[in-house]
């Protein structure tokens, strides 16, 4: 049993590639270990800008023995008339790695064979780790890797230096002409010369003395810790950002953190651009004061620990200083115009070529925002918001602000509404109109802004549809999959029971040129229910009960209220048969081609009326599943979950559940396709009847196993 | 430090590592990476070093000299290395020391940026150093060069001169900056600045630029046919800088800019091609 010690050592790393390698690293040695046969105990992992390490402890001498079969030519075709190995088994038995003299001859179900039976493994780890090692590093994922010097090897940055050691003995890795030694390095600025390790087990305690915080948490505790009691030492509370926590933490081997300060002058700029220069352009954490505001000073978490910060403290001050300056001059200069003046200027920025520029956009969502308003109704009051926010939805594109920090999209708009006096409601709107700003980004809380934002993405989606720039494969250049979540997860947090075709009539009048078509719409259709389809996956429902649910429903939340319940159901024992019964009957009765109605007097068999005299049941069965699922499931972020499990609707399943018997009899007991017209036609009428007093779950046919057709 | 003398210090600390100190190219470029001491020689095989400062002009940058760091004609200080060298990070903090920035007393950051010149077909990827929160130099190992995969890989550290300088002399505007006793930048090219920036955004003729452009790259493919890379290149260059001056007035659509670049593109990688068959062509024993 060793430890075993690998690191490495590189240029500084992306921040994103140092949290993606650490989350990475132990499963990708402790497969390579296991893939060798090379027994092990825990893997201990660290990370920083200049490194990746693994301490992996109990590490075996040798690899594990385990026996080795295989089976060769027959033994006719393995020894000639005087007994002696054949060219083919010669062959076999080299290729085996065992001499001929050792072949063994057995008896199998197929007649005798030669058979070469070896042990392997034993092999000492020291000889099995090189290339192993080089290949965990071949192994740590990243998206794009890049070349160095004159050599061929790719990594994420250059490599400067690799450490493998087991115990005390160096193992010749070697990767990009580097040769693994016992030599890491410290701290770039607070540790002077190489670190030489003369056992594995030295590393933790190495690095600490090297001023390298090699533990990925620790140091992310460190972050945030040496932020907070920075900022309290003028008595102020950190402004938390788990995003900038992580990035910062894998900026620096050794956090120290500098409390500096800008003029209070700045503070009457909107919070969002504060917090935007700070953390986006500076990675400093802004602060406030103890009753909430926003305050004039910020956290800066240094990588070096310089005698005098006052130097340092200057540097950050000075450069926030001039950002600060340029947003300010951005700001004041944009509220010389009002949003409505700054909306005539969306003519002159292009959306695309064939799509017109910004300002046609944004009449054609203004239109669409309209009768999507119609469709899903809005009180007195959304309508007076809606018709002040529409002339001035994404005005602030036009603006200095936004074109020079293009993430304070809709922020703006919002912050310069404020201070014009307009209504809160509107401002809020033109903030929300531009959510969802990602994958997993805040939706449009407001009905208003939720309008604006779904028309204004299904018009990006229509549009380049219309005019054959639909997405394949990864390749997306305008967006189009990127609009077709947000507009779908705002449709479903909002909860509108709206066909989603209508939603799509109502985006698609708006364009004449070019016109949309209704096969674009019937394709853009399919499109989004694929995007929901997938959305829905993402919430761990199986891909059968998706399609059930997608190909049953006419409104986004529809389908999705629907596959959780499809997932409940599928489970019930008792559902699975009824739906294959269900199945048999809806093929059936699609032979009656109008919808007749059911005359009792036509029935002939005793099983007729008990079947018929069960779908009431069911269908009342059908419609508590349905309101159930209704009241329980809020409308949610789709994709992310409803967050909660459906209950108390056995008795809902038991009613709809209970038409399994009838049905089953009635197959049983009567043949449907008898000769008498009357009676067959009765009969098919009410098979229909049974189809549709279940259709409202579902298209059910999607759910049935495949062994029945 | 005045600003001549970090110059010369560079050109010095560079010369003693093996660069050949070239003086600024004459023909119009957007940045250092322009130049064919840069662009043509990251090309091909041979070893090569050179340092030097390198005007470079941006239209639409400009800012009539108000803003202190944002300039339509600025100074960039550009080193290529090939072959990257191993130690070149710890090269490039010995070159700040050498200007009087001592590492050890500020916080200097290797901070990822990934590069791309769609114009000159390249990308690389390095980062922006940052000191004390201020991006001081680019640094970036090219992978592709001319739509070629570059082998072996250059790296080129560009230095922003003018914000070196206002923080060595502690001074809020670059055009305060002190170039030799009693002569600042803006001596030099405040005139100059406000002058271009009015030419750039409200005079620039669009017509003969446009014009401009169609000939230069006309020419830039007849000379290229006559194995003529060099001035085939210049000419390319030039119609970069007539695409630049066309976007800085403000008359470019966002498809029509898309396909002037695409155009730029094509030129800059047809003579890359170009120089590498030259190359080829007057070395046939080493690439045999």
């Amino acid at each position: 049993m060793a430890t075993l010690l690998f690191e490495i050592g590189t240029e500084e790393l992306p921040s994103w590639f140092v949290r993606q390698a650490d989350d990475a690293i132990v499963g990708i040695v402790s497969a390579r270990l296991g893939g060798a046969g090379l027994a092990h105990g825990a893997i201990r992992r660290y990370s920083t800008p200049r490194r990746l390490a693994v301490l992996v402890d109990d590490l075996a001498a040798f690899s594990e023995r385990r026996p080795d079969v295989r089976r060769g030519p027959a033994e006719s075709a393995a020894f000639d008339a005087d007994g002696r190995p054949t060219k083919a088994a010669i062959g076999f038995a080299r290729a085996s790695g065992v001499d001929p003299a050792d072949l063994l001859v057995e008896d199998t179900d197929k007649g005798r064979y030669v058979f070469a039976r070896r042990e392997l493994g034993g092999d000492p780890a020291a000889e099995l780790l090189p290339p192993l090692l080089a290949g965990v590093i071949d192994d740590l994922p990243a998206p794009r890797k890049m070349r160095w010097g004159d050599g061929d090897a790719a990594f994420v940055r250059p490599l400067a230096w690799l450490v493998a050691l087991l115990d005390d003995a160096v193992v010749p890795v070697r990767f990009a002409g580097i040769e693994a030694g016992r030599t890491s390095r410290g701290h770039r600025f607070l540790h002077e010369g190489p670190i030489e390790l003369a056992h594995a087990g030295d590393y933790p305690d190495a690095l600490d003395r090297a001023s390298v915080s090699a533990d990925r948490s620790e140091r992310r505790a460190s972050v945030i810790a040496s932020a907070e009691s920075a900022a309290a030492t003028a008595g102020l509370l950190l402004e938390r950002d788990s995003a900038l926590e992580e990035e910062v933490t894998d900026l620096v081997e050794s956090p120290s953190a500098i409390l500096g300060s800008f003029d209070a002058r700045f503070l009457d700029l909107p919070d969002a651009v504060l917090a935007t220069v700070m953390i986006h352009h500076q990675r400093f954490f802004p602060t406030r004061e103890q009753g909430g505001a926003l305050a004039a000073s910020f956290v800066a978490i240094s990588n070096n620990r310089v005698p005098d910060d006052t130097v340092v403290r200057a540097g950050y001050e000075q450069v926030l200083r001039g950002r600060l300056d340029d947003a300010r001059f951005f700001w004041d200069a944009d509220r010389r115009a009002t949003l409505a003046q700054h909306a005539w200027a969306l003519a002159g920025i292009a959306f695309h070529k064939e799509l017109g520029s910004m300002a046609d956009k944004v009449a054609r969502v203004a239109k669409a925002t309209r009768r999507l308003a119609e469709l899903l109704g809005v009180s007195k009051e959304e309508a007076a918001v809606l018709k002040q926010a529409l002339p001035l939805f994404r005005a602030d594109l036009a603006t200095q602000m936004v074109y020079e920090l293009p993430e304070l999209e809709g922020t703006m708009g919002c912050a310069y509404a404020r201070a014009e006096g307009l209504p809160e409601a509107v401002a809020i709107a033109l903030e929300d109109g531009v959510l969802p700003r990602g994958p997993s980004g805040a939706l449009a809380a407001s009905r208003v802004g939720a309008l604006l934002s779904i028309a204004d993405r299904l018009d990006t989606v229509t549009g380049f549809f219309a005019i054959g720039r639909r997405p394949s494969g990864s390749a997306d250049p305008f967006g189009v999959r990127r609009a077709a979540l947000g507009a779908l997860r705002t449709l479903t947090a909002q909860g509108w029971r709206v066909p989603l075709p209508k939603v799509l009539q109502a985006v698609a009048g708006s364009y004449s040129a070019p016109v949309v078509e209704d096969d674009v719409l019937a394709d853009v259709e399919r499109y989004l229910w694929d995007r929901v389809a997938g959305l829905l996956a993402e919430e761990g429902i199986a891909p059968m009960v998706v399609r059930a649910a997608v190909h049953g429903s006419r409104s986004v939340i529809g389908a999705a209220r629907r596959a959780h319940l499809l997932q409940g159901l599928v489970a019930v024992p008792g559902f699975a048969d009824l739906l294959t019964l269900h199945k048999r009957a809806a093929n059936l009765a699609k032979q009656t081609g109008g919808a007749a109605r059911v005359k009792p007097g036509l029935f002939r068999d005793p099983v007729e009326g008990p079947l018929h005299d069960a779908l009431p049941e069911a269908r009342r069965g059908v419609e508590r599943l349905m309101a159930g699922v209704r009241k329980q499931l809020a409308p949610w972020d789709l994709g992310h979950g409803p967050g909660v499990e459906l209950q108390g609707l056995d008795a809902a399943v038991a009613e709809v559940v209970r038409l399994k018997a009838p049905l089953d009899a009635f197959f049983e007991g009567v043949m449907v396709m008898v000769d008498d017209a009357e009676v067959r036609g009765n009969r098919l009428a009410l098979l229909g009847e049974v189809a549709d007093a279940l259709s409202d779950l579902g298209a059910l046919s999607y759910l049935e196993a495949p062994a029945e057709a | 430090m005045r600003f001549q003398e970090m110059t010369m210090a560079l050109d010095r600390f560079w010369a003693d590592r093996g660069c050949v100190i070239a003086p600024p190219h004459d023909t119009e470029v957007g940045a250092g990476t322009f130049y064919p001491t840069t662009f043509l020689r990251a090309l091909g095989p041979e070893p090569w070093r050179v340092a030097g400062i390198a005007p470079s002009r941006r239209p639409a940058d400009g800012r009539y000299g108000q803003n202190p760091y944002r300039f339509q004609y600025y100074y960039q200080y550009q080193v290529v290395l090939k072959p990257s060298p191993a130690d070149v990070q710890d090269t490039y903090l010995a070159s700040l020391y050498h200007l009087g920035i001592d590492p050890l007393a500020h916080d200097i950051r290797f901070v990822e940026d990934n590069w791309e010149s769609p114009t000159l077909g390249a990308w690389g990827l390095g980062w922006e150093v940052w000191m004390d929160g201020m991006e001081i130099t680019q640094f970036t190992y090219f992978q592709q060069v001319g739509g070629i995969d570059c082998a072996p890989v250059s790296v080129e550290l560009t230095y922003g001169l003018e914000r070196l300088a206002m923080y060595l002399q502690g001074v809020e505007h670059a055009f305060d900056v002190e170039v030799a006793p009693g002569v600042t930048l803006g001596d030099l090219r405040a005139d100059f600045e406000r002058q271009h920036c009015a030419y750039n955004f409200d005079h620039v003729d669009a017509d003969l630029q446009r014009l401009l452009f169609d000939r230069f790259e006309a020419e830039t493919q007849r000379l290229l046919g006559l194995d003529l890379v060099h001035p085939a290149y210049e000419f390319a260059l030039r119609c970069s800088h007539a695409f630049n001056l066309l976007d800085a007035r403000g008359v470019l659509s966002h498809t029509e800019r898309q396909g002037f670049v695409q155009r730029v593109r094509r030129l800059t990688e047809a003579s890359a091609r170009a120089y590498l068959a030259a190359r080829a062509a007057a070395a046939p024993a080493e690439v045999a």
